[in-house]
């Protein structure tokens, strides 16, 4: 009997009921007991064994449609197979000493096993979870995590063993990934996975973003395309790992990732938008490699690799290791895009072309192409607008070229609707002019596509059409100067003079208040740091800024869903839409010289024009009541501060005391 | 290149000061005297070509006309390091090189004489340019040449050149000493008459608050003209720093006119600078020292600063019309609005009634090559209602001498007053509806103003 004891703790799988009662005939009374417990050790133990029979080798081998176990259930399984020798080692001694005297009992047996009642009962817990929640990978890295506290010091030592061994196929996956960018993980257990869709759309002229408050906004601009179809399995991610940490793991693998493509030989576009011939691209994967770690390959390798050692592995080590990779990757990010891409040049080149910065090259190309601009656009106006822009270059004087040479227009021509559906839509969409459609184009140099991503270009161009149809209207008040100079009409000149007024203090407060404000402090942003990501979110920053102090972006104040439902992709903001209004004001004021012949007309134009002026800015000055308390109430302020300086306007306006009052900024 | 700007230099003033200004300029953009490109600037991205025009790669030439009657500042040009700068078929020197005898009508009337000749040299210089904004006339309204044909050109510029802008800096005589010139009222009169019906904008540098600023501020005792031709030049270069740097605004001669300017005839400008060193303090601890934005558009808004003299406004009844402040050096542009702000707060400066009016700031750039003593600079220019006094000043001087009748016959030499001396009249008048003008523009009735209500 005690033979059957050993055979079954050996091996309980033929063991079942009807046998068991067999034994019990010839068991004495006390050994019935003793005799079920050892099954009972032995059926747990056949259990672990089943498991790790169907995750081992022979089982792999010959797969038959069944489900495979994954990296981390083989590694389970060895690991179980690891703290079964224990056990295997226990019984043989108790088999020996059987053997050798044949007067011990059943309870001898049983209590050389009964220490492992536990463990089984733990390792055969673990194992039923694993079925019932059908976790895979990670999960069960996690859950085994879960377990290693354990009061019972034999129980604690063998689920640190396993753990031990899952834990190995972790590291050496996160290994891969964070040195290389390659995901070695063909059973999706990792807690990254990359999305094999192309699901990469441009987004160039996308909708202005429906941001209300300015950190989304922020968070917006900084997202970048750098997800080259990898992402977070957030049901993955081990429990005992916060998601930011998991978020820094996605980042590293992915710059390495970007490093990993040549530049020279691999075409941005292609890269953005064809992930299926991904592997032909990684050229000069090596040499890049040794560029990003330089000599730090191996000591992050080894950094990494004794996370392997359960003792270390501990969030806070993990983390420092990451921490520390990851200030490597951004700093090599930054000597890529700062250093070899010229990034500050480039943010300069931004403001100078997207911001207006070189006012000389603008009113030039003002001068060459308000007329195609004022036109809706035609099929040959792209072409003309840059022919143009290169006369203007040239014009100026643009030594260095190659930055010419970067930028270029777009028209986008929209074919008109011939076929009409409704007569009153036509009159209510009015064609787009060039002023509204035009979009400059920005050809960068990689990497810099994660600072200028198409969200971010968006953003600048319509804060460049802006600016640029501010500076058309200020020259076109400006070429009516001379002509007034003679002009006997008070009102007349007072009319161009107030209209001129506002359109130079607007563009002195974008250009001297907001930009050149903003641009300074993330050019000091700049200077301090040396880490990717702080300038990157640094440039977001600035931009948000400008944008949002510049009204060019939308409220949610006037969302009624009733009125106005179509124009809701449209910048809504109503400061913007009263500045445009004054735009619209000026530039047919400029046109007028052609509609009045005579005085009395003059007259009757000059008088709609100044009451349409004056409600305007009365609007505008009113507006601020509203506003008061969001962010862009301030910048408002200022604006009006500028332009009622000397307390005319709000005189003119005749305000209440009340609105008055806040005028005072 | 767009928005070139042509230079005449008029008369003996006028050429100094010019001669001064290209200086100043090729300095500033690292041109060597002879018109060569330095080395060190050859990377430089200043706008050179609005004052020069390239003869060849690295040649520069000065878009500069240089006119006298008499030969002896033009020669000295001409023998100075600089004499290979300019263009010698822009230098002319009439033949007879007698000069105009300190006389407005002698003056005016060898400007018609050589009318074809000066224009034929003026044509050909706006022929070379591509888009031509204006002209910048310097001269002197006091003496012969730069009042007198000075006046001939200023006429004339407007009906052949109607759509381009014609700014002068025109300086007017030192009203504290005597001056040899004893028929200066008279010219300057006839001059103002010009300037306020030809030129589009003045930029008014008086001898007299120049000659104070260098003794009161500088400390030099009996200021050289070579001292006060320095503060000119550096007002000169200042004001035209935006047009000559690349920037996000004020790129072009109309933009920095047009906001200073409302009203037509309301077109003289005044300005001011800060913080001013002279040569021989250079070497000594600066003593401006805060040099904030702030600090220095409060600065700029002080009268002792300001290069015109005024007289005093007692009663409080003057404002400004528009004010430009173009500051250069290192600052923070969120500087900017604060000082604004801060100078509306404390109502620093007065601002007419009758429409909207401000403080524009420019930041601009400063010339890499020239050693700066302070960190920030500014220039004001300002159109101040006050400037009447000025002119009403030059009035007062004028009816002096035309009650007695003095020195009245140099001037009917001269065929134009030889019938009578309507002229004098008329130019009178004119000056003085000026005056009445900039007076009625501190009011809020200036609205409903009317220059014929103000005649006589």
């Amino acid at each position: 009997m005690i033979h059957d004891a050993l055979i079954i703790l050996w091996n309980a799988s033929g063991l079942d009921d009807s046998e068991n009662k067999k034994d019990m005939n010839f068991a004495e009374q006390g050994d019935i007991e003793i005799y079920n417990r050892i099954c009972d050790i032995a059926k747990s133990h056949q259990k672990i064994e089943n498991f790790i029979e169907s995750t081992g080798f022979h089982s792999r081998k010959s797969q038959n449609g069944v489900k495979p176990y994954g990296l981390y259930a083989q590694a389970l399984g060895e690991g179980m197979t690891e703290v079964l020798q224990s056990y295997k080692k226990t019984l043989i001694e108790v088999e020996s000493l059987v053997i050798g005297n044949h007067n011990y009992t059943l309870s001898f047996v049983y209590s050389y096993v009964e220490k492992f009642r536990g463990l089984f009962n733990t390792l055969n817990k673990i194992l039923t979870t694993i079925k019932q929640r059908r976790l895979v990978g990670c999960q069960i890295l996690s859950l085994i995590h879960q377990y290693i506290l354990n009061g019972n010091e034999m129980v604690h030592e063998a689920v640190v063993r396993i753990f031990s061994c899952v834990n190995k196929v972790f590291v050496n996956q996160l290994c891969t990934w964070l040195l290389y960018g390659e995901l070695k993980d063909p059973c999706l257990e990792f807690f990254i996975y990359r999305n094999e869709k192309n699901e990469c759309s441009d987004t160039f002229l996308s909708s202005p973003s429906s941001n209300t408050c300015d950190k989304s906004l922020v968070s917006t601009l900084q997202d970048t395309t750098m997800d080259c179809g990898y992402h977070l399995t957030s049901n993955m991610i081990p429990y005992f790992m916060p998601l930011s940490l998991a978020q820094e793991i996605l980042f590293i693998g992915k710059t390495v990732i970007l490093f990993s493509f040549d530049p020279k030989k691999a075409k941005r576009s292609q890269c953005f938008i064809s992930r299926g011939v991904l592997p032909l691209q990684r050229c000069g994967v090596d040499s890049r490699r040794f560029t990003i770690w330089e000599e730090k390959e191996a000591e992050f390798h080894n950094k990494l690799q004794t996370l392997k050692n359960p003792e270390v592995f501990e969030v806070a080590n993990l983390r420092c290791v990451i921490r520390d990779i990851k200030e490597c990757v951004t700093k090599h990010l930054w000597v890529v895009a700062v250093e070899e891409a010229h990034l500050l040049h480039e943010l300069q080149l931004m403001k100078d072309f997207y911001l207006l910065g070189r006012g000389e090259l603008f009113l030039e190309l003002l001068r060459l192409t308000s007329h195609i601009l004022d036109k809706p656009t035609n099929r040959t106006a792209t072409r003309d607008m840059n022919h143009a822009f290169q006369l203007a270059a040239r014009a100026v004087f643009l030594s260095n070229s190659t930055d010419i040479e970067k930028f270029n227009f777009e028209l986008p021509y929209v074919k008109p609707n011939i076929s009409g559906n409704s007569s009153i839509e036509d009159d209510s969409s009015t064609v787009a002019d060039g002023w509204s459609s035009i979009v400059l184009k920005y050809d960068f140099k990689w990497p810099l596509h994660l600072v200028f991503t198409p969200e971010v270009l968006a953003r600048y161009n319509d804060m460049f059409r802006l600016l640029l149809r501010i500076k058309k209207t200020q020259h076109d008040l400006h070429a009516l100067w001379k002509a007034y100079k003679h002009s006997t009409s008070f009102s007349m000149c007072q009319l161009h003079n107030k209209l001129m007024f506002l359109m130079d203090n607007l563009q002195h407060y974008l250009q001297a208040d907001v930009l050149e404000t903003n641009f300074s402090r993330l050019m000091d942003a700049v200077a301090k740091t040396n880490d990717f990501e702080r300038l990157k979110k640094a440039h977001a920053t600035f931009l948000a800024d400008v944008l949002s102090q510049s009204f060019l972006t939308v409220t949610s104040i006037s969302q009624h869903e009733s009125e106005h439902s179509d124009t809701t992709d449209s910048i809504n903001n109503p400061v913007f839409c009263n500045i445009m209004e004054l735009l619209k004001l000026c530039d047919s004021f400029c046109s007028m010289g052609e509609l009045a012949s005579d005085r009395e007309t003059e007259d009757y134009y000059i008088r709609g024009y100044s009451d349409r002026f004056n409600k305007l800015v009365k609007q505008l000055m009113q507006l601020l009541v509203s506003l008061r308390d969001r962010p862009c109430g301030v910048f408002l302020a200022r604006l009006l501060m500028r332009l009622d300086y000397n307390r005319w306007l709000s005189g003119e306006a005749q305000l209440t005391q009340s609105v008055t009052n806040m005028l005072r900024y | 290149m767009p928005s070139e700007m042509i230079t005449l230099q008029l008369g003996q003033c006028g050429n100094q000061i010019g001669f001064e200004f290209w200086k100043q300029l090729c300095i500033e953009h690292g041109i060597s005297p002879e018109g060569i490109l330095e080395e060190f600037a050859s990377a430089g991205s200043d706008r050179k070509d609005v004052f020069f025009y390239q003869a060849d790669d690295d040649h520069y030439i000065p878009r500069a006309v240089l006119l006298d009657l008499e030969p002896r500042v033009i020669h000295t040009i001409m023998n100075s390091p600089y004499a290979k700068l300019y263009n010698p078929e822009n230098v002319y020197l009439s033949k007879h090189g007698g000069g105009a005898g300190n006389n407005w009508a002698s003056g005016f009337a060898q400007g018609e004489k050589l009318n074809e000749e000066v224009f034929d040299i003026i044509n050909r210089e706006a022929d070379g340019s591509d888009n031509l904004e204006g002209f910048v006339l310097c001269h002197s309204i006091a003496g012969g040449t730069g009042s007198g044909m000075g006046s001939y050109i200023l006429e004339h510029l407007s009906d052949r050149f109607p759509k381009k802008l014609v700014q002068t800096y025109s300086v007017f005589p030192n009203l504290d000493e005597i001056s040899d010139v004893v028929v200066q009222p008279y010219n300057s009169l006839l001059t103002l008459k010009r300037l306020t019906e030809s030129a589009d904008c003045v930029m008014v540098l008086d001898n007299t608050a120049l000659n104070r600023i260098a003794s009161d501020r500088l400390h030099i005792q009996n200021p050289s003209f070579a001292q006060i031709n320095t503060l000119v030049s550096t007002i000169m270069s200042a004001s035209t720093a935006t047009l000559r740097y690349p920037s996000y605004m004020n790129n072009d001669l109309i933009s920095l006119v047009a906001p200073l300017i409302p009203t037509p005839r309301l077109h003289f400008l005044m300005t001011g600078y800060t913080p001013l060193t002279a040569d021989h303090e250079l070497n000594t601890a600066p003593k401006i020292r805060k040099t904030t934005v702030l600090d220095v558009m409060q600065r700029l808004l002080q009268p002792k600063n300001m290069m015109v003299s005024l007289s005093p406004d007692r009663t409080n009844q003057h404002c400004y019309i528009s004010i430009l402040n173009i500051i250069q050096g290192e600052v923070d542009p969120s500087q900017v609005h604060k000082s604004l702000q801060r100078i509306r707060e404390r109502k620093l400066a007065s601002f007419i009634p009758w429409g909207p009016a401000s403080i524009q700031v420019a930041l601009s750039r400063r010339s890499p090559y020239v050693h700066a003593s302070h960190k920030v600079s500014g220039l004001l220019l300002a159109n101040h209602t006050n400037i009447s006094s000025l002119f009403d000043r030059c009035l007062q001087q004028f009816d002096k001498l035309r009650k007695r009748e003095a020195f009245l016959e140099v001037f009917r030499k001269e065929p134009m007053f030889k019938e009578s001396l309507e002229e004098f009249d008329e130019s009178r008048s004119v000056v003085d509806d000026l005056v009445q003008e900039y007076q009625a523009a501190a009011t809020p009735d200036y609205v409903h103003w009317n220059p014929e209500s103000s005649h006589i």
